[in-house]
This record gives C-alpha cells, structure tokens and sequence, in this order.
C-alpha cells in the first residue's frame, strides 16, 4: 500500500498535464455516471416502482374483499382471480378445523418469506416456460388466512444485470477515453508551454537571440509568443547597443592611453639616465596598465562571444587532464603560500575540441579564484569527469543569489572588494566555455563553492 | 643590427624609432604594407616589427608574401587584435613572435633581443649542461648542482631555470618566462610568476650563497654571473 500513496504523492505533484488530465477524466466520469443514473430510473426504475405500485393495489384490493366477502366468497373470488391473473402467481392460505390449505398456484409456501411490501425471491417449477424460474413474492396476513403474492420478474433482474454490466463498460470506456484525450490535450498545451520555458532558459543562460516558435494557428499562445519575442528583440537590441558603447569607449581610449604608456615609459628611461627617481611614474604606469588591461579584457570578451565561429575554426583536440595539471602547477605556489592544499582526481581521460591557451585560462582563474577566497588552510579539490571537471574548495563559499550575478560584467561580492581584481575574471570563464559548447554551474558544496563545468 | 618598423600609426613609429636607437639598433621605417614589403625585400635586416593592420597592404599579406618569396628574416607582430584566430593566422603565416598593443617597450625589447639572438644561436651546437657559475644542469639526467650540492626541482621549476640559464646575462620578461615554461600564449597579469621566482630563488640561492638571479625592476628577471 505505501507504494501507492507514495505514487499518488509524486504524481499529484508532478507536472500539470496529469493535473488536466485527472481532472478532464473526472469530469467526464461524473458525467456519464450522471447519464447513466438517470437512464436507469427512467427505464428499469420506472418498471420497477410501476411493479411496486400494482403490487400495492392488487394487495389492497384482496385484502378489501377479505374483509367484505365471507371466507368461502373470497376463496372463490381468489380462485378465479388467481388463475386468470397472467402476471402474478397469487397463493391464499387459510386454516380449517383441522389443516391449513392451500389455494393458488403455488402447492407450498416458501420458507422464510417475509412480510409485504418486502419482496423475497424464491424458485417455483412454472408451466409456462417449463423451467424453474426465480420469483419475487411476499406474504400479506388477511383477515382469515395469509396471501402471497408473487411475480416474474426475472426478466427485470436481467436487465438490471445487463444495465450494470453496460454500465461499468460505458464508465471504463469513458475513463479511458477521457486519459486519452486529457493526455492528448495536456500535452498539447504543455509542449507549447515547454517551447516557452526552453526559450527563457537559453536566455537566462546568455543566449539572448533565443526565440520562442511560433505556430499558425494565431491563438492566445502565439500571441503571448510574439509579444515575448518582440520584448527579447528589444532586450537584445538594447544590450548590443550597450556592449557597443562599452566596446566603443574601451576601444577608443585604448589608442591614447597606449600613447601616455609610451610617454611615461620613455619619461623613466629618460630619468634613469639622469640617475632620477621613478617611482611616481612607475606606480603611474601600474595603475595605467590596470586600466589597459580592463579594457582588453572586455574587447576580449566581446569578441569571445561575438566571433564564435572564426575563434571556433582554430580548434584542436587538447587532452584536458594537461591542461588543467599545467593550471595546478601555476597555481600551487600561490596556495602554498595560504597553507592550502590542491588535489587532482582523475580517472577519467576527457579530450576536448578546443583552444588550449583558453581553456588553460579558464581553468587557472577558477583555481586562482578558489585560492583567493576560500581562505588559509582551505583544501581546493579538481576532478576529471567524463564530460568536464568540477573544482570545489571548502571555503565560505557564495549566496545563491549571487551565484547568478558573479558572471556578470564587472560584478564583484561587497566582502571581496578589498581584493584585488576586475570583476571580469568569472564572466571570462563563462564566456571561455560556452565557446566551447560547454556549461557552467556553481554548486554548494556544504561548506564551500564547487564549479561543475561540463562540456 | 638593423630592424625594419612596419606602422601606420605616426606616434608609434616614431616611438619605436626613438627607442629602437636608443638601444643602439638601426632602423628603417615604413607606413604602408606596400613600402613596408619592398624594404623587406630588398633590405637586409635582423628583425621586422610589423603591424597587423596596415593600408595598402595587410599585414598578414606582406608576411606571406615575404615567406613566399624565401625571407627568412624574423617578423613580430604588434597587433591591437588580440583574440586567438588572429594570433594562429599570425603564427600560421610565419609570424615568429606576436605582440599585443599596447605593449611596454621593456616587454618588446627583450623579446627582440631573444628573437634576434635565436636566429643566431640556431646553427650553435646543443650542449647536453648549462652552467653559469657555480651553478650546474645537466639536460639529459635532469640533474641540478649548485657547486656539489644537488638541487631537487619540479619539472617547471627545472623548465624555468633552464630557460633563464640558457638566456643567462639577458633580462626576461615575466610574461616571457610564463610562455616559455607554460607554453600557452597570454599575459596572467597577476604576481603568480614572482611567487615562482621566489620559490625558485630560496631553492637555488640557500644559505647565503652568492645570488644568481637578479630582479630588474620594472621589466623583469636576469641571471647572472657576476654582480
């Protein structure tokens, strides 16, 4: 029994499909169920209260002529009623001095027959159909003796069995016809709701030049489908716009701040002729560089998701076990420093069509991400998967809301302002491996953050 | 030494030029891929810095056309381009080192020097041990003595003190040093190539002994024999 409920559990909480379906089905049953009620009491209901009734008056009738009629009057009277009576098999049973007697039809009284208007079925040999036949009667006291009445109503009995039997059919087949279409139908309705939910995954996932299909039937579904599209043109429209003016800007800045890194440069050289000091212009040029270097970065970026397939051409199978062992080598020392430990775990040989600088890149900020922020003496683990790899420290790792906003441009935790870095690095990362057909996820891994990459 | 200056860019070639003399180099200057191809061509030069983008004629066109017509001369590439389709295309032409604008002049002047000094070196037979002072490496047993103690390394350690060994007395780059024991092209623009260095140098340079590896401020590290 638990398995049941267990099912009906899951399934009530599963998807909305099997919610209209059970609920088309319902429906359906309560109707023919209702059909079905109101059929039989109009047909074998009808036939049955019409007995009932006749039963009564015959009943009344006797038992009126028993009280006016002297006992051997009614024994006449019964006697010619009861063999001129066709439908019903009537029996009367007075007392003599000595015996009881039997008028009627039938030539013994059944045992246990109970008192009208409650029927009793009974079997009796009857002539007219030369078999023996199963009958309703009861007893009815009169005045001198005991009236039964009985009749043939096995006929009715039939058709009440029949009507149940079609019955259970007609519900079984409405039952079955309602999942059918239920399902049919729901799956209908649910395939174009999936068609929207995939959309605003691929957006949700960066792919802004997703959109949802459009069928031809024009109905409310392809209404909301063409508004949700022209909304996602918009949108898209508007972030082009806004990577261009960023690319833009980064792009014409770069030209005259080389210029100044030329000028300061050549300022040093001409200094440390002089024998003169430098650092002013040498803490310059550091703080110059770090601007140059943010803007290449999102001219890089830009370009990593924009030129796709002539970046995409230049690939070539790269194991990726040397990759990310070639990252742990860089990267140790800086762990070493934290009293942090690094542990590769593979098993598994994963080659990747892909470029190897990027990847190593990807992979070396991911580790240099954990060791920053994971802390002293964290224990940062990278695992070879069948499909990518999964590196997890188990520092305080991040909130879930903010697990969605790391990748984006220039986005930095409030707590980890205070070390150094752009707010490029992880939207770098994703934007290396969606290159690469691949997809990246930041898990909990209770305590710590694990990156499951997956290509 | 003559080296041959392919920009279009007016504030850079003079740039260049000034620096490029400085250093003591001779330089030729062109403004366009069409010029810039002709001095190529008939010029004898150590070393051609060629941009990308240029007028008349690509940058990558006048590589394939230099390597084409049999000039081996040794060509870095400055390009603003920096995304990897570019720098395979570069490489892929013939290109023999590739820099990405802006660049420090510290930076591509050290890379000239190597590339200069590579060319040279190409026909120098190959000794199986380095040694620059007391300091001793024996390329095929990997083996590394500092006077009669051996040194135990990690196989990019020993990458990276063979490197620096091998361009002993020359100043590299942090980023040279990277590419040249990590073989993967690009600048980690962090301090984890100093954290290297130093492990480096407390496993090399133990108990007081004389140091060998200098930090020049600004541009890099050198190994010397004397200071």
């Amino acid at each position: 029994m638990a398995w049941v409920t267990e099912w009906w559990k899951t399934a009530s909480k599963a998807s909305s499909v099997w919610r209209l379906t059970r609920l088309y089905t319902g429906l359906l049953l309560a109707v023919v169920a209702v059909l079905l009620v109101v059929l039989y009491q109009l047909s074998i209901g009808q036939m049955s209260r019409q007995q009932v009734l006749q039963m009564d008056s015959l009943i009344a009738q006797q038992k009126q002529l028993s009280e006016q009629l002297s006992g051997n009057e009614f024994i006449e009277q019964f006697q010619i009623q009861s063999s001129s009576s066709r439908q019903y098999i009537l029996t009367y049973q007075y007392k003599t001095s000595e015996q009881s007697q039997l008028v009627g039809r039938l030539s013994v009284i059944p045992k246990n027959l109970s008192f009208c208007p409650k029927l009793t079925r009974f079997a009796i040999w009857l002539d007219r159909y030369d078999e023996i036949r199963l009958i309703s009667g009861c007893a009815q006291p009169l005045a001198d003796g005991l009236l039964i009445v009985a009749i043939d109503d096995e006929y009715l009995y039939e058709l009440k069995a029949q009507f149940i039997s079609a019955s259970v059919i007609a519900l079984l087949l409405a039952l079955l016809l309602g999942l059918i279409t239920g399902f049919i139908f729901s799956m209908k309705v649910l395939k174009r709701i999936n068609s929207f939910n995939q959309t605003a995954l691929k957006v949700e996932s960066g792919q802004l030049s997703a959109r949802v299909e459009v069928s031809r039937n024009n109905d409310e579904y392809d209404h909301m489908a063409l508004h949700i599209n022209t909304m996602l043109s918009q949108l898209e429209h508007s972030f082009e716009t806004i990577a261009g003016i960023t690319d833009a800007i980064a792009h014409d800045l770069r030209t005259p701040l080389s210029h100044l890194r030329q000028q300061i440069e050549s300022e040093i050289h001409n200094k440390l002729k002089q024998n003169l000091p430098t650092e002013q212009l040498e803490n310059m040029l550091v703080k110059l560089d770090e601007i140059l270097f943010t803007f290449s970065a999102m001219l890089e970026l830009t370009r990593l998701q924009q030129q796709k397939e002539q970046t995409s051409q230049y690939f070539k199978m790269i194991e990726l076990q040397q990759v990310i062992t070639d990252a742990i080598d860089l990267v140790e020392p800086l762990a070493e420093e934290k009293q942090q430990t690094v542990q590769l775990i593979h098993s598994e040989t994963t080659m990747i069509n892909g470029d190897a600088t990027l990847l190593f890149r990807a992979v070396y900020n991911l580790l240099e991400n954990a060791s920053k922020y994971a802390g002293e003496k964290a224990h940062i683990e990278i695992r070879l998967t069948e499909t990518g790899f999964i590196i997890s420290d188990n520092g305080p790792g991040i909130s879930d809301e903010e697990k969605e906003k790391v990748f984006q441009r220039l986005y930095r935790i409030e707590k980890s302002r205070q070390v150094s870095g752009f707010g490029l690095g992880l939207t770098l990362v994703k934007a290396i491996i969606q290159l690469h057909n691949g997809q990246i996820q930041l898990l909990d891994n209770n305590p710590g953050l694990s990156v499951h990459i997956k290509f | 030494m003559r080296i041959l200056v392919i920009e279009d860019n007016q504030t850079t070639r003079e740039y260049l030029q000034k620096a490029l003399q400085e250093q003591g180099y001779e330089v030729d200057l062109a403004d366009n891929g069409q010029d810039g191809l002709f001095l190529a061509l008939e010029g004898d030069y150590q070393l051609i810095l060629l941009d990308r983008m240029l007028p008349k004629l690509d940058g990558l066109a006048v590589l394939s056309t230099l390597r084409n017509a049999g000039k081996q001369t040794p060509v870095l590439i400055l390009s603003a381009l920096d995304s990897v389709s570019e720098r395979v295309k570069g490489l892929r032409e013939g290109g023999d080192d590739y820099l990405i604008k802006p660049f420090a002049l510290s930076e591509l002047l050290i890379r000239i020097e190597i590339l200069i000094q590579r060319k040279g070196s190409t026909n120098k037979k190959q000794s199986s041990t380095l040694q620059v002072a007391d300091l001793k490496m024996d390329l095929l047993s990997h083996k590394v003595f500092r006077g009669l103690t051996e040194i135990s390394l990690q196989p990019k350690e020993f990458k990276l003190l063979r490197y620096l060994m091998e361009h002993s007395g020359q100043v590299l780059s942090r980023s040279l040093l990277f590419e040249a024991v990590w073989d993967y092209q690009f600048d980690p623009q962090t301090n984890v190539i100093d954290v290297h260095m130093a492990r480096l140098r407390k496993k090399v340079e133990f108990d007081g002994l004389t140091p060998l590896l200098e930090t020049v401020r600004g541009m890099g590290y050198r190994m010397v024999e004397n200071r």
